[in-house]
């Protein structure tokens, strides 16, 4: 009962830290849907091309998600840490964990504006090209997915965070390279065989967007789907981060307790 | 009740010290001043006792529950204030805070809200409940921070210099506070500052620290009976002094400090004085304050 409480709370802070920043929400609902629109202008050499717009959208969707996740928990975690904060929460009967996993599901939350802004963006764009957005309620899975494995991913950060402290460069690095080999804009199947394996092994959302075009671009079902490495695989991977994460996680959560590394104080 | 056993930390490959085999019992219902100098190791200690830090060895229990083996169950008993820390979020109300707090602390919506009500009228906060901490003074964002480690009602708080900084009617209400709490609710206080008058005034008991190790730890009232100098006398006169007194004049009353090896000797001087012509405003033993004693502990090898 005590876990759930104060889960709950920890995602009633989240969205009561979202309201109270709405500007920063409002800011993001512009500018996620132009760098979309920018980069589809890039890659299609000055047109918004209908073959490119609706791949581009999807990745861009499951990026908005990496960016709240990580980002905004990571940024959220190292402010509560200087600001001297952090120490209350480890001195509750709450386990850790939950505070971040609580923080996580509020920057789940807190995507979801952004990411209909930028479909809503994508859907007008494909509609004046004369396609439109596709829907399967297949799709859920591939995004849960990519939300699950982002989790586990943000709890390493968030442990290195408790160690290390100033670890932005990390944090804004994995963002990078997360939007470039999860193939939010160029398809794995288009990268060098060992970059693609390397990708769908340990990039939380590669797996997930591969899945997301198969279902909705290609029409393929979740249980065949052509490319990656299967339903197994993209059930697993996000698992196997998450668990990962935990473990990293409780291990530099010891080491910054043996450390005095632990907050502020 | 809060048992410290041999608690001892080293740190790094220098194997520094910083804690070595403190041993505490603080007593229920009982306010405890956590004293001694920067770098005396009670930050340390303070960080091992809410569990933030592991101890190299020995052991800390919280009203009966070992922080380390059973930490939530700990941590239920206890509230913290941190010197230097935010210790709640600025961008939320006090409101928002307290049931943040509260519901983190495993506690029904319906009992914070309670409890939450009951703190912020007492701390004078009410009125003020729905704006955001950040816009607060200084004083009132510490009466959130303490409204906020106590709103799970715990029977024991740590308050690292709660007065600081606040100014004069803030540190009356705190401290009114803390001895309320003490007295009539019976909550274990353990408090460390640097205002030493504060702890005096407040604290049942005083442990002082230096270079790691406890070198008192004794009822205030009689760890200042042992330093209590009995063959110190103030006199102070109406008027100059006769001459061959070493006398202090300020604002038109001197005083004469004397140090005798016998109170009897005390009359011999009052003698002297009369004899000279000088006119007696008072004559008082010298008792010494916290100040002196902590003064006189942490520049001593060991006492107590």
């Amino acid at each position: 009962m005590t876990f759930a409480r104060g889960f709950a709370a920890e995602v009633r802070k989240g969205l009561l830290n979202l309201l109270a920043g709405w500007r920063e929400a409002l800011m993001e609902m512009i500018t996620f849907p132009l760098f979309y629109l920018l980069i589809v202008l890039f890659m299609g050499r000055g047109q918004l091309r209908a073959d490119l717009l609706l791949p581009v959208l999807l990745g861009m969707v499951a990026l908005t998600f990496i960016h709240e996740q990580v980002n905004r928990v990571f940024w959220s975690y190292l402010g509560d840490i200087q600001s001297g904060v952090l120490e209350q929460t480890y001195l509750t009967p709450l386990p850790s964990a939950a505070s971040i996993l609580g923080r996580q599901v509020a920057a789940v939350i807190a995507a979801v504006p952004t990411a209909l802004a930028v479909l809503a963006t994508g859907a007008t764009a494909a509609g004046l090209q004369g396609g439109r957005l596709p829907f399967d309620a297949q799709v859920i899975v591939p995004l849960a997915a990519i939300v699950l494995g982002t989790c586990g991913l943000s709890l390493i950060l968030c442990g290195l965070t408790l160690v290390f402290k100033r670890i932005e460069i990390i944090t804004q690095l994995s963002v990078a390279v997360y939007a470039i080999a999860g193939g939010t804009l160029v398809p794995l199947a288009a990268m060098p065989d060992p970059i693609a394996f390397l990708s769908r092994l340990v990039v939380p959302i590669a797996p997930g967007i591969e899945a997301m075009r198969d279902i909705l671009l290609g029409g393929h079902s979740l249980v065949a789907l052509p490319t990656g490495w299967g339903l197994g695989w993209l059930l697993a991977q996000p698992l196997l981060i998450t668990a990962a994460g935990v473990i990293v996680f409780n291990r530099l959560e010891h080491l910054a307790r043996h450390r005095g590394t632990l907050g502020r104080y | 009740m809060i048992e410290i056993d041999a608690l001892t930390k080293v740190y790094g490959a220098a194997q520094v010290r910083a804690v070595d085999e403190v041993s505490l019992h603080v007593g229920t219902g009982t306010v405890f001043g956590f004293l001694g100098p920067n770098g005396a190791g009670k930050t340390t200690t303070i960080k091992m006792l809410a569990g933030l830090l592991t101890p190299t060895s020995g052991q800390v229990r919280l009203g009966g529950f070992d922080v380390a083996r059973q930490r939530s169950a700990a941590m239920a008993q206890f509230g913290a204030v941190l010197e230097g820390s935010r210790n709640v979020y600025w961008s939320l109300s006090a409101w928002q805070n307290l049931m943040y707090f509260g519901r983190l602390k495993g506690l029904r919506k319906a009992r914070v809200a309670e409890r939450a009500q009951d703190l912020l009228t007492d701390l004078g906060l009410w009125e003020r409940r729905h704006d955001k901490v950040g816009g607060f003074s200084r004083g009132m964002q510490q009466k959130v921070a303490i409204a906020a480690a106590l709103i799970a009602d715990p029977p024991i708080v740590l308050l690292d210099e709660p007065t600081l900084g606040l100014d004069v009617e803030a540190t009356r209400t705190v401290k009114n506070w803390i001895a309320e709490q003490a007295r009539e609710l019976g909550t274990t206080i353990l408090l460390t500052t640097h205002q030493l008058d504060v702890a005096q005034e407040l604290c049942d008991r005083v442990a002082v620290m230096r270079q790691g190790r406890l070198v008192a730890d004794l009822p205030t009232r009689e760890l200042l009976a042992r330093f209590r100098e009995r063959d110190r006398y103030e006199i102070r006169l109406e008027g100059a002094a006769p001459p061959g007194f070493d006398a202090v004049t300020r604002e038109g009353v001197t005083t004469i400090n004397v140090r005798v090896s016998d109170p009897r000797e005390v009359y011999d001087v009052v003698e002297r004085l009369r004899a000279q012509g000088a006119v007696l405003e008072s004559l008082t033993q010298v008792q010494p304050d916290l100040e002196d004693v902590f003064l006189a502990l942490v520049s001593e090898p060991s006492h107590a």
